[in-house]
C-alpha cells in the first residue's frame, strides 16, 4: 500500500534537491506586516524578557476557511502554527516548533495514542551522538525536565506508529524554532488544552511546503 | 434479461386486463463514487419515482463495471459520464456494442493553474507563463531555495503527468518544484496560505468545492491548441517526458448523463427527462461544496437542490 507520508513523494521527480541550505524561521512582525527572521538567540531573549513567546505563537482562535472536519488538525511547519479546526471557518491557532535539518516530513496521518506526562525514550541515533540523551537510554520518566514536556500525541499511520509525535517541552522558548526532531513541539499549557480537545483517531494533516522540504523527507 | 422479464410482466398484466400501470417499471441507477454522481443519482431516483411512478433501485458500483453492467442490462441509468476520460469505454458500448447511449446535456470540466486572490495582489502573478520567471517563482519559495513550491496533483492522478509535461513545455520545471501528494494536503496548504495571505500556486479542476471556498484565480494560458500537445505514455516509451509536450491549455472536458440503449426504448418518457436534465457547473461545484464542506449526504444535498429548481424539475418533465 502506499504511504502518505510523504518521504520521498516530492522530490523524487523535482530533481534537484537544496540539501543543507541554512533557513531562518520566521515570525510575523504585526508593526511592519511582514516576515521577519527569528532564531534562538532572538527566542531566548523575548521569552526572558516577555515571559512567553511573541504574540503570534501564542494560543488564539483565527478564522480558517477549509473543508476539512471539525477536529482535524493542520500543521504549517513552514510558518509554526499547528490549526484544530473548530468549525464554522474557525481554528484555535497555537505557536509550534518543529523538526530540525534532517527530520522533516510531511503526511496525513493521525493520533494513534496520548499519554499524560509521557516517558521520553531517546531514540539510538541520538543516544550514539549526545552523552546526555545517553543517560536516559532506557526511557527518561515523564515530568518538567522531560522534552515531551506535559503531553504527547503518538501519530500513527494505519496502525502503526510513525515515530512522530505533538508533544510539550521543556523549552517554552522554543517555539517558532526549527530545532526538534521531526516532531512538533508546543509549549506545555498549549499541549494540555490540544490533548484535552482532540481524541484518539483525529486526523492529522502535515504540509509539505516549507520546513519539510529540503530536509531529505 | 432483466428487460425481457420487465416487458414479460406487462404482457402478463395487459393479459390480465389490468391497466398498464400496475406493472411498476423497475430502474437501476449505477452510483459511481464520488458526490456530484451520487447527489444526481438521488435526483435523477426521486423525478423517475415522483414523475414516473417508477421504482427506483440504485447500486453502488465502480465506473468500469458500470458500463459492463449496463451492457449486461443489470443496471439502466449512469449518472456521471466523463469524456474524455472514459471514451474508450464510450467507444466500444456506444458506437460498438450499442448497448449504452449518452444524454446530449453536459457539464464542462475544466483543469487549470489557480492561485489566490490575495497572491494576485501581493505578486501581480496573472500567466501560467510568469511561473517561468525566476523572479515570480522565487515569490513561491517557503524553503529557502530560491525556487517555487507548487502542488500539481495526487501521486497516481494521470492528470499529474500532463502537469509535469506542462511545466517543462511552459518552463517552469526550471524555476518551481513540483509537489506531488494527496489532494486533502494540497487543499489543506491552501487554507493555510489563505489564513496567513501567503503566495500559493496550484494544480486546480473544476467543478471543485475549493472555488466556493476560496477567492480562487485561474490564471491566464493560450487556449488548448492540439498542435503544441502531444503526449507520449511512459509504457510505449521511457523519454516519454523528452519526447512530449502540452504547451497550452488543457483541453476541456465534459460528462454526460448514460443509459442503456434498450431502457431507452422502452422508457421513452423516462429518456426524454434524461436527455433534458441539464445541471451546470456551477450546480456541480455547489453539490461537491456541500457535501465537502458542510458534510451533508447526497440525500439531503439532492433534496436541497430539488427544492430550490422545481422550475427546471418540471420543465424537463413536461
Amino acid at each position: 500500500m502506499r504511504s502518505t507520508i510523504a518521504r520521498m513523494a516530492a522530490l523524487a521527480g523535482a530533481g534537484v534537491l537544496a540539501l543543507g541550505i541554512a533557513h531562518a524561521t520566521e515570525v510575523f512582525d504585526p508593526n511592519t506586516r511582514t516576515w521577519v527572521p527569528y532564531d534562538p538567540g532572538q527566542a531566548i531573549r523575548y521569552y526572558k524578557q516577555h515571559g512567553q513567546v511573541p504574540s503570534d505563537f501564542q494560543r488564539q482562535v483565527v478564522t480558517f476557511r477549509t473543508a476539512e472536519k471539525p477536529g482535524t488538525i493542520v500543521i504549517d511547519a513552514n510558518k509554526h502554527f499547528l490549526y484544530l479546526v473548530l468549525g464554522d471557518f474557525k481554528a484555535m491557532r497555537y505557536g509550534i516548533g518543529v523538526g530540525r535539518d534532517g527530520f522533516g516530513w510531511a503526511g496525513i496521518v493521525r493520533v494513534g495514542r496520548k499519554t499524560e506526562w509521557p516517558t521520553w525514550t531517546p531514540p539510538a541515533e541520538m543516544v550514539a551522538r549526545d552523552p546526555k540523551a545517553a543517560k536516559w537510554a532506557n526511557g527518561m520518566p515523564g515530568g518538567v525536565d522531560n522534552p515531551l514536556g506535559a503531553r504527547a500525541m503518538y501519530l500513527y499511520e494505519g496502525n502503526q506508529d510513525t515515530i512522530y509525535r505533538i508533544h510539550g517541552t521543556n523549552e517554552p522558548w522554543s517555539i517558532g524554532l526549527d530545532i526538534s526532531s521531526g516532531c512538533i513541539r508546543m509549549n506545555n499549557d498549549d499541549v494540555i488544552d490540544l490533548y484535552e480537545r482532540v481524541p484518539v483517531g483525529a486526523k492529522v494533516i502535515v504540509l509539505m511546503q516549507g520546513a519539510a522540504l529540503y530536509r531529505g523527507v | 434479461m432483466r428487460r425481457i422479464l420487465a416487458l414479460a410482466a406487462t404482457m402478463a398484466a395487459s393479459a390480465a386486463l389490468v391497466g398498464p400501470a400496475a406493472a411498476k417499471t423497475t430502474v437501476v441507477i449505477g452510483v459511481p463514487d464520488w458526490p456530484t454522481a451520487a447527489v444526481t443519482s438521488e435526483i435523477i431516483g426521486t423525478v423517475l419515482e415522483e414523475h414516473y411512478d417508477a421504482a427506483v433501485r440504485k447500486r453502488p458500483i465502480g465506473t468500469v463495471q458500470l458500463f459492463d453492467a449496463i451492457d449486461r442490462g443489470e443496471i439502466d441509468i449512469h449518472p456521471e459520464i466523463w469524456l474524455p476520460n472514459s471514451s474508450v469505454d464510450v467507444a466500444k458500448y456506444t458506437d460498438e456494442l450499442k448497448t449504452l447511449s449518452l444524454a446530449p446535456a453536459r457539464v464542462e470540466a475544466t483543469q487549470n493553474i489557480c492561485t489566490t486572490r490575495e497572491t494576485v495582489e501581493a505578486t501581480g502573478l496573472k500567466a501560467v507563463a510568469d511561473l517561468a520567471k525566476p523572479e515570480m517563482a522565487a515569490k513561491f519559495d517557503t524553503d529557502g531555495d530560491g525556487r517555487g513550491e507548487m502542488w500539481i496533483g495526487d501521486f497516481d492522478w494521470s492528470a499529474t503527468r500532463i502537469e509535469r509535461l506542462r511545466a517543462k513545455s511552459y518552463g517552469y520545471d526550471q524555476t518551481m518544484m513540483l509537489l506531488t501528494m494527496p489532494e486533502d494536503m494540497a487543499m489543506a496548504a491552501v487554507d493555510a496560505a489563505v489564513a496567513l495571505a501567503t503566495p500559493i500556486v496550484f494544480y486546480c479542476y473544476a467543478p471543485h468545492h475549493v472555488f466556493a471556498l476560496h477567492d480562487i484565480v485561474t490564471l491566464d494560458e493560450p487556449a488548448y491548441d492540439p498542435a503544441t500537445w502531444e503526449v507520449l505514455s511512459p509504457d510505449v516509451d521511457p523519454a516519454w517526458l523528452e519526447k512530449s509536450k502540452a504547451g497550452s491549455g488543457w483541453e476541456p472536458a465534459y460528462y454526460h448523463i448514460g443509459y442503456a440503449t434498450d431502457f431507452a426504448a422502452a422508457e421513452p418518457e423516462i429518456t426524454a427527462f434524461l436527455d433534458k436534465m441539464a445541471l451546470t457547473a456551477e450546480d456541480a461545484e455547489a453539490m461537491s461544496y456541500a457535501i465537502h464542506v458542510d458534510g451533508k449526504t447526497a440525500k439531503e444535498v439532492a433534496d436541497e437542490w430539488m427544492a430550490a429548481n422545481a422550475d427546471k424539475i418540471a420543465e424537463w418533465t413536461r
